[in-house]
């Protein structure tokens, strides 16, 4: 149980956001958005992370799953709690797909992410371009059909704070698993993963399509907490860039980083909020700054930090990476 | 003497390859290093010639240190290395592989071009042929004939022989010999032993990243723990 | 029809004076430089700088143009260096990362001090017959300094000796190398090139259209996909790549909406991607 209990004192915290903050509903959609991006990039760490798939798409994965699951809702009628999964299971088949396309072509990492991002782009048009369903720029109202709670701040702060824990358990699962060490041996160099008989394809598709899940969840999820679907709420600056952002700024490979990362990030941008136009610097500058500095993350660093303040004989955050960590320059 | 290394250690990463190895090259001589394969002869050279930096140990040629240095700058200072992998340029014809050879030295080109085409007439011959067009034994030439575009003082060999038929052997070493009675100071890694020592002046016996054994090429020729260990003579 | 065609090469050409650049960044940086599309901004923003301080628009152009280059050498010698200890992919992600942040940085900016601008040149002739086609004169201009570009690169690239040991870092960094050659010289006179190319792309879109801030992210998307499809080590493949994505652009926008025509070429882009990875002439692959 020691090994739980970092996720354990996360959890409490973010458990207790409410009764600090549920006064202020500013602060609620604030805390909340930080959990849908937290689940976003533990599904980013699988992807990028630990199977070195360059998906440049998370907006459209997400949004597909937003946009199908409101869309049906409108357009036949349909609960929710029907066309929810109908846009997570998308979701995955998509991120599915697109892994097993680039295993099969042996894309390598810049030509994923090109396709990856041409997909981005065509999402984006599509939805602009079939506006009798999705209404275009101005977007569709995804209030009163029929998901109540989603409509509260307080029981969709604990919605969302679910989906992120199921999100970190899934990834927990995974890489304690055989997966886990399927997912080491292929980051580190697949062809001798390959050859000692590991299926790397079944491997990364597996990835893929459980972290295309997740962004589906979260983002069909966020389709109905926010009110309004439009182009703009699932852009690729919107989603993107502040999870690779959290990512890097967490700690990639790491179990806490995203969650860690997300919150730091989510910090950063509310700094940077009163400078308006300027607010790009938030996007520039760490990203810039991360990668020539803090290659590693936050949460090695703070493994490291209270390693040498002695507060923990066990193995640091994130442990599971350790070995991954050290062979990264 | 003009090129030294002095107790050597290199690796890669966390694996020491190199031990204290020691080996000195005099102008006009030729140097073979033999020894099996995974021996360390490459990981040698490339940290001779700038390509990987040794963890401890000197490099010194003409009294200079060569630690430090890139392996463009070792180039430019005469000591020229042929890879076993030859590093050619495919798409580019055997004409500009032999221009490029010359980068450092442009004036002195023409007369080096002549001097390459006539010791290998066969790569005059295919002068506007697509390097990655040429046979395995013109391959070779071609990477040693851009070498020699350089103006070495030192050129060093890895494996020359790999992968070519024995007549194309035979024909390398012949040109390896005259551009010894040259007065070209030549440092060669061989696994086909008795090539190596028939060209060569004195010799290094590697074994697993340290030198077992060195002398007179010809009286190690004649020495019976080589003869048991790489002239299968029993 | 013609002139869709001619269109699609007009338009074509501008985005392999982009894409190509991206090549030769990536051939001998091994860095995918994804702030690309702002140094044409910048050289179309600096080129109307100097107009407006009453400079002819000729020279403003070359001025524009160098103003790009200059910023692209300042790019690789600061920015990039972090990228540069690196080698293979810890490079090409790092230097991903810091040039996208970069980019973010630009075109914030450029956004926020040039709110409304909008770089565009009005030719005193506005069109001209060439062979019975009417074209417009500014289409025909851009085109031909494409071409003209392309020209002196092919040439230099070609005959002299510096130009072979670009194309020879781009193919074997190695052997380049253990010829004598610095590629990070080199290296460094390339992205300066690059950078200008895109300065070129950047005045020309404003002599056939207009050229407004924001459209530098766009640029390099539009870049990249046609370096990508071309194959990234290919300049033949980019310019290649470049008029063939023109054609398909112009024909589906003249057919469909424009959001479907989008579609349709990054589409096509994808598949071409997909079904020959290695690039439209890759030979060895």
């Amino acid at each position: 149980m020691r090994k739980y209990a970092d996720i354990a004192a996360v959890t409490l915290v973010l458990a207790l956001v409410p009764a600090v903050a549920g006064g202020s509903p500013y602060y609620m959609r604030l805390a909340t958005l930080a959990l849908v991006y937290m689940a976003w990039t533990v599904a980013f760490n699988l992807i990028f992370g630990h199977t070195k798939q360059l998906f440049l798409c998370l907006n459209a994965l997400a949004g597909t799953a937003g946009y199908l699951a409101v869309v049906l809702a409108i357009q036949l009628k349909l609960s929710p709690w029907v066309t929810v999964p109908v846009g997570v299971a998308a979701a995955a088949g998509l991120g599915a797909l697109f892994s097993y396309v680039s295993v099969l072509r042996g894309l390598g990492v810049i030509f994923l992410g090109i396709v990856t991002l041409s997909f981005s782009l065509i999402f984006h048009n599509l939805v602009l371009g079939l506006r009798q369903f999705t209404n275009g720029e101005t977007g569709l109202v995804s209030r009163g059909l029929g998901f109540s709670l989603l409509e509260q701040p307080v029981p969709s702060y604990y919605i969302f704070l679910a989906v992120l824990l199921a999100a970190l358990a899934i990834y927990q699962l995974l890489m304690s698993s055989k997966s886990g060490m399927a997912f080491r041996a292929l980051s580190d160099d697949e062809l001798t993963a390959e050859l000692s008989g590991i299926d790397v394809t079944w491997y990364k598709v597996l990835a893929a399509a459980v972290a295309s899940a997740i962004l589906g969840l979260s983002g069909a999820l966020y389709a109905f907490y926010n009110g309004i679907v439009s182009p703009s709420v699932f852009s690729f600056v919107g989603i993107d860039i502040p999870v690779l952002i959290a990512l890097l700024l967490g700690g990639m490979r790491t179990r806490l980083g995203p969650v860690i990362g997300a919150i730091a990030f989510a910090l950063l941008e509310e700094l940077v909020r009163p400078f308006g136009q300027l607010n790009v610097l938030v996007y520039g500058v760490p990203l810039i700054v991360l990668f020539t500095t803090f290659r590693e993350g936050m949460v090695p660093l703070l493994g490291k930090c209270l390693a040498m303040l002695d507060l923990r004989q066990a193995a640091p955050l994130g442990s599971e990476q350790a070995e991954g960590q050290r062979r990264t320059p | 003497m003009l090129v030294r290394v002095e107790a050597l250690y290199a690796g890669y990463g966390s694996t020491q390859v190199l031990r204290d190895v020691s080996l000195e090259a005099h102008p006009g001589e030729a140097i073979a290093v033999i020894g099996p394969n995974g021996a360390g002869k490459t990981t040698l050279l490339k940290a001779i010639v700038g390509m990987l930096r040794p963890s401890r140990g000197a490099v010194r040629y003409e009294d200079r240190h060569l630690s430090g240095l890139r392996a463009y700058q070792v180039a430019r200072l005469g000591l020229l290395y042929v890879p076993a992998e030859r590093e050619l340029f495919p798409t580019m014809t055997v004409l500009e592989n032999l221009q490029l050879g010359a980068y450092r030295n442009v004036r002195a080109a023409g007369l080096q071009l002549g001097y390459v085409f006539g010791l290998f007439p066969r790569l005059k011959e295919r002068q506007r042929q697509l390097a990655g067009t040429l046979s395995g034994g013109e391959q070779q030439m071609l990477a040693i004939g851009r070498a020699l575009m350089g103006g070495p003082k030192v050129l060093m060999l890895d494996e020359p022989s790999t992968g070519l038929a024995p007549k194309a052997v035979a024909e390398l070493y012949r040109n390896l010999s005259q551009l010894k009675d040259a007065g070209l100071t030549l440092l060669v890694t061989e696994q086909q032993v008795p090539l190596a020592l028939s060209l060569t002046d004195r010799a290094y016996v590697l074994e697993q990243g340290s030198i077992r054994l060195s002398g007179r090429s010809s009286e190690l020729l004649g020495d019976p723990a080589i003869k048991r260990a790489y002239l299968g003579v029993v | 029809m013609t002139a869709l065609l001619f269109d699609g090469i007009v338009q074509g050409l501008q985005l392999s004076l982009l894409a190509v650049g991206i090549t030769l960044i990536y051939g001998l940086g091994g860095v995918l430089n994804l702030a690309h599309g702002q140094f044409a901004i910048v050289g179309g923003v600096a080129a109307a700088l100097l107009v407006s301080f009453g400079a002819n628009p000729l020279l403003a152009s070359l001025g524009g143009i160098g103003a790009a280059g200059v910023l692209g050498l300042i790019v690789d010698r600061t920015l990039l260096l972090p990228a540069y200890r690196y080698r293979g992919e810890e490079r090409l992600l790092l230097g991903l990362i810091l040039t996208l942040g970069f980019s973010f940085l630009i075109d914030g900016y450029l956004n926020w001090k040039f709110p409304e601008f909008s770089l565009s040149f009005q030719l005193r002739v506005p069109m001209v017959e060439l062979a019975g086609i009417p074209m417009r004169t500014a289409s025909l201009a851009a085109s031909l300094i494409a071409m003209t570009v392309f020209a002196v690169l092919f040439a230099f690239l070609k005959l002299t000796l510096l130009g072979k040991s670009i194309r020879s870092i781009i193919e074997n960094e190695v052997g380049a190398e253990l010829c004598g050659i610095d590629p990070s010289r080199t290296r460094t006179l390339i992205v300066f090139l690059a950078a200008m190319m895109a300065g070129v792309a950047g005045v020309t879109q404003g002599l056939f259209s207009s050229l407004g801030t924001e459209m530098g992210p766009e640029f390099t998307i539009l870049g990249l996909l046609v370096a990508v499809v071309g194959g990234v080590r290919s300049i033949n493949g980019t310019l290649a790549a470049g008029i063939l994505l023109g054609i398909v652009n112009v024909f589906a926008s003249h057919y469909v909406g424009a959001y479907v025509a989008y579609i349709i070429l990054l589409s096509f882009a994808m598949a071409t991607i997909l079904v020959r990875p290695a690039g439209l002439l890759a030979r060895f692959t």
